[in-house]
């Protein structure tokens, strides 16, 4: 059988203008402009069979939204091929588009004002859905994620949750057999995110539908993908098995500590102190998966602990880590 | 104080500077229609001999000095501040020591008049070629007496709008009041035609409304075409709505504050 | 006809959107009454000085701004609220997915926002039209009428694809984007009869915004006065700038997706 999406060397290098400051600069770059080569996406190789479940990782601007625009057919790339359902996205070619979908966790389609019953309706004309298909389509997301009570109110007065489930159905309407899903779950809160996942499983279930997705959530990743395909600084630095991915990277976790008189304690005798956390209370350690019962125990043993929390690393962190070094 | 002002411009004026593009594009935007009346009236003028005593280059030199009082007496005050009421924006501002508006955005509105000053002389300078106005009637003296009451004119139009915007602070929809208050403008200002040739009821109404001190009254006033009397009566005219126009911002802001707090927003 | 199917539902979508803004709406048709008036009041100060305006008389004036009333009810109606539409999308990326969309992409584009209600300014337009016409005590045939038709479809054609052009050029430069009020602004310039400006001006609304061409040329049609040749002409005109347009709208997309360059 023929792969669902097959990447061939598919690179894109983007030319930026490069801007000094000032209006003499201007001047001069209005008619001699100076461009600088960014390269997004190098050489990346890789195919997806039907029905996968595959997580792209790699930190911001390490070129996985600029090779999912790409696959969806937004981007030309500057070279290489890629092939999708047996077409090439660039050319837009209705049937492919009529086949697929691209959601944007930070982008709407649905409008502002009305309800998102409306914009439904409003979809399944320019998807061409018939009317039996569609209605049954609808029922099936609505079971899943419950859509009804959220449709007749504008948009507007949704939260952030309840549009994001009304995002993902639009994007579903037409039944697209590849998905692709830029950061589905970001701003959502821990439960969300978990319906969002439940979801997207249960929907590749049931439709045996191919799955790419990017997230900054560890979890979103480890719930969903059984393979995992790492893009940094544009290139393919891993592909495979998330069980493999956990034996390539030590595994991590972060452990974070809020006591008395913090900091005339040392904690970099229990692991690696880490800096910058969002939570400037608590001080955080680094340490490794299978020592964490270990450290925690001496941890509580030794300090005037009054609050103690166990978290996996940011998944950027992991990444740096790994590849970086 | 001197040296708030001073700060306020050179933030105001960088940020007008940033958006010179579009101030361009404003510009050309509010040139049109002076120019298409001014091409109407002297055709007509043209095919007529005169209209009322009016010549072809009356009134090429009455919409040219239109261009320049309508730039000198105008503000944009709405588009610039109702929307820091719509979404809350205030607040911060509402909280610093000085007066929001009669601050930051008056000292914002002159930083764009400044601007779209300096991009008109040029279009000033090409239309007179184009026209080759005769202005012989024009004195320094009267471009002088002239002066005074245009700023108090942009200060009356200036408060008068700031107060339609402060009705933000009740009604959502501003803007349809003021595309009103525009039309009032257009009829009672002298911006379509001389007032001397709107019909004998608009005249009469507009002697006592504050819109002719915008736009007819100064350039009558330059061009000198008013007896001493006349000009007298509208540095009179002037003084009242002046008052009027300070006592009625100060009413609809302090009750729109008021409001603005108890609401809470 | 899947078109037809896409435009029903736009149209759906749009009236509910009006309908959520209720109030809006009616003060919106007040002031557009107020602005009629005011239109009506001008042409009535224009001819209680002068017996015509470029060898115009007040029934061809009303007329005219009837015509005028057509292109700007066009503007409103489509071109302002997509154009808003327009330029959020490129600003927050929605843009994506109007390209994405199996459908063409100018076509979303330039109906996914219509403001319904100004469709009765439509009948009010083509009441002074009438009105107009018969004030002048022009006598008009089938052929005048149809000739009139064509040319101010040709005119509203050349003035859309004007716009597309200019939303175009976003493509090319981000920040281009509120080129379209030279559109707007120049649009006043089509109430009265081009031959009333002088050359320069009446050169730029002829050639480079050509407002005329939606406004004077279609009502000279009516009233008679332009050949075939001429018709002929315009027509194509209309033709050919609406190939034109869908064809800088393509350049822009490519371009937008990185294929150029």
């Amino acid at each position: 059988m023929t792969p669902t999406i097959k990447v061939n060397q598919l690179s894109k290098t983007y030319q930026v203008p490069e801007r000094e400051g000032g209006f003499g600069a201007a001047v001069r770059g209005f008619f001699n402009r100076k461009y600088k080569d960014v390269k997004a996406v190098q050489q990346v190789d890789f195919k997806i069979e039907q029905g996968e479940v595959v997580g792209f990782l790699g930190p911001n601007g390490a070129g996985k939204t600029t090779t999912l625009k790409m696959l969806s057919g937004l981007l030309h790339p500057t070279s290489g091929t890629a092939d999708v359902l047996g077409f090439t996205p660039w050319e837009l070619k209705t049937e492919y588009l009529r086949s697929m979908t691209l959601v944007m966790g930070q982008r709407n389609r649905l409008s502002w004002d009305i309800p998102a019953a409306d914009s439904f309706l409003l979809n399944q004309a320019i998807y061409r859905i018939p009317d039996d298909e569609y209605k049954e389509t609808y029922k099936e997301l609505d079971e899943l994620l419950e859509l009804e009570p959220l449709m007749k109110k504008p948009v507007r007065n949704l939260s952030l949750g309840e549009r994001m489930k009304c995002e993902i159905a639009v994007g579903l309407l037409h039944r697209p057999k590849v998905l692709f899903l830029d950061e589905p779950t970001i701003g959502l809160d821990i439960t969300g995110q978990a319906r969002i996942r439940e979801f997207l499983q249960e929907y590749n279930k049931r439709t045996g539908a191919t799955i790419i997705l990017t997230s900054h959530y560890m979890a979103d990743v480890t719930a969903l993908c059984e393979r995992i395909i790492i893009i940094h600084h544009g290139q393919l630095k891993y592909d495979g098995g998330i069980n493999d991915l956990s034996k390539k990277i030590a595994p991590f976790k972060l452990i974070g500590v809020l006591m008395e008189n913090a900091d005339e304690h040392d904690l970099s005798k229990y692991g690696e102190v880490v800096e910058n956390m969002e939570d400037a209370d608590k001080k955080f350690i680094q340490v490794k998966a299978d020592e964490v019962t270990r450290i925690t125990s001496r941890l509580l043993a030794d300090l005037p602990i009054r609050d103690i929390t166990i978290a996996d690393p940011p998944i950027e962190d992991v990444i740096e880590q790994a590849f970086n070094a | 104080m001197f040296l708030i002002f001073k700060r306020l411009w050179q933030v105001n004026w960088a940020e007008q500077w940033q958006y010179r593009a579009n101030l361009l594009m404003y510009l050309l935007y509010w040139l049109v229609s002076p120019i298409i009346y001014l091409a109407v009236w002297t055709s007509i003028a043209n095919a007529n001999g005169d209209v009322k005593g009016f010549t072809a280059n009356d009134f090429v030199t009455y919409y040219m000095v239109l261009l320049i009082c309508d730039q000198v007496t105008s503000n944009i005050i709405i588009h610039t501040f109702a929307y820091k009421i719509q979404d809350g924006s205030l607040s911060g501002e509402l909280i610093k020591p000085i007066h929001p508006m009669l601050t930051n955005a008056l000292v914002n509105n002159v930083a764009f008049k400044v601007l779209t000053m300096i991009g008109l002389t040029p279009i000033w300078v090409i239309l007179f070629f184009l026209f080759q106005p005769d202005f012989s009637g024009v004195t320094f003296i009267n471009i002088l007496i002239a002066i005074p009451p245009m700023l108090f004119a942009f200060l009356i139009g200036f408060l008068f709008s700031a107060s339609i915007t402060a009705l933000a602070f009740w009604t959502t929809r501003i803007y349809s009041i003021h595309e009103f208050y525009f039309a009032l403008i257009l009829l009672f200002s002298g911006q379509f035609v001389p007032l001397t040739l709107m019909p004998k009821v608009i005249q009469d109404i507009a002697q006592y409304l504050p819109f002719q001190l915008m736009l007819y009254y100064p350039i009558q006033l330059i061009l000198g075409k008013l007896s001493q009397a006349q000009i007298i009566q509208g540095y009179v005219m002037t003084g009242i709505w002046l008052s009027v126009s300070i006592l009625l911002f100060n009413w609809v802001w302090r009750e729109g504050v008021k409001r603005y707090s108890a609401v809470g927003a | 006809m899947h078109i037809l199917k896409l435009l029903s539902a736009f149209l759906k979508v749009n009236i509910q959107m009006s309908l959520a803004y209720r109030a809006d709406t009616v003060v919106n048709i007040l002031l557009n009454l107020m602005w009629l008036a005011w239109e009506l009041l001008s042409l009535n100060i224009i001819f209680s000085n002068t017996q015509t305006l470029g060898g115009w008389g007040l029934g061809e004036l009303i007329a005219l701004l009837g015509v005028f009333r057509l292109i700007n009810t066009m503007m409103i109606a489509f071109i302002w609220p997509n154009t808003e539409k327009f330029n959020q999308s490129i600003r927050d990326g929605s843009m994506d997915y109007t390209i994405l969309q199996p459908a063409n992409s100018m076509f979303l584009v330039t109906f996914s926002r219509i403001t319904v209600w100004r469709f009765w300014d439509l009948i009010l337009a083509v009441v002074l039209i009438v009105i107009g016409i018969n004030m002048s005590g022009d006598s008009i045939n089938a052929l005048q009428i149809l000739t009139f038709i064509l040319l101010a479809l040709s005119g509203m054609v050349v003035i859309y694809s004007l716009w597309i052009v200019l939303i175009a050029l976003t493509f090319w430069f981000t920040k281009f984007d509120n080129n379209v009020t030279i559109l707007q602004a120049l649009l006043d310039a089509g109430r009265y009869p081009a031959t009333v400006y002088p050359v320069w001006l009446r050169i730029i609304v002829t050639f480079i915004i050509p407002i005329a061409v939606a406004t004077t040329i279609p009502l000279q049609a009516l009233r008679g006065e332009l050949g075939l040749n001429q018709v002929l002409i315009f027509l194509f005109v209309g033709i050919a700038s609406f190939v034109i347009a869908t064809q800088v709208w393509k350049t822009g997309l490519k371009r937008y997706s990185g294929a150029s360059s």
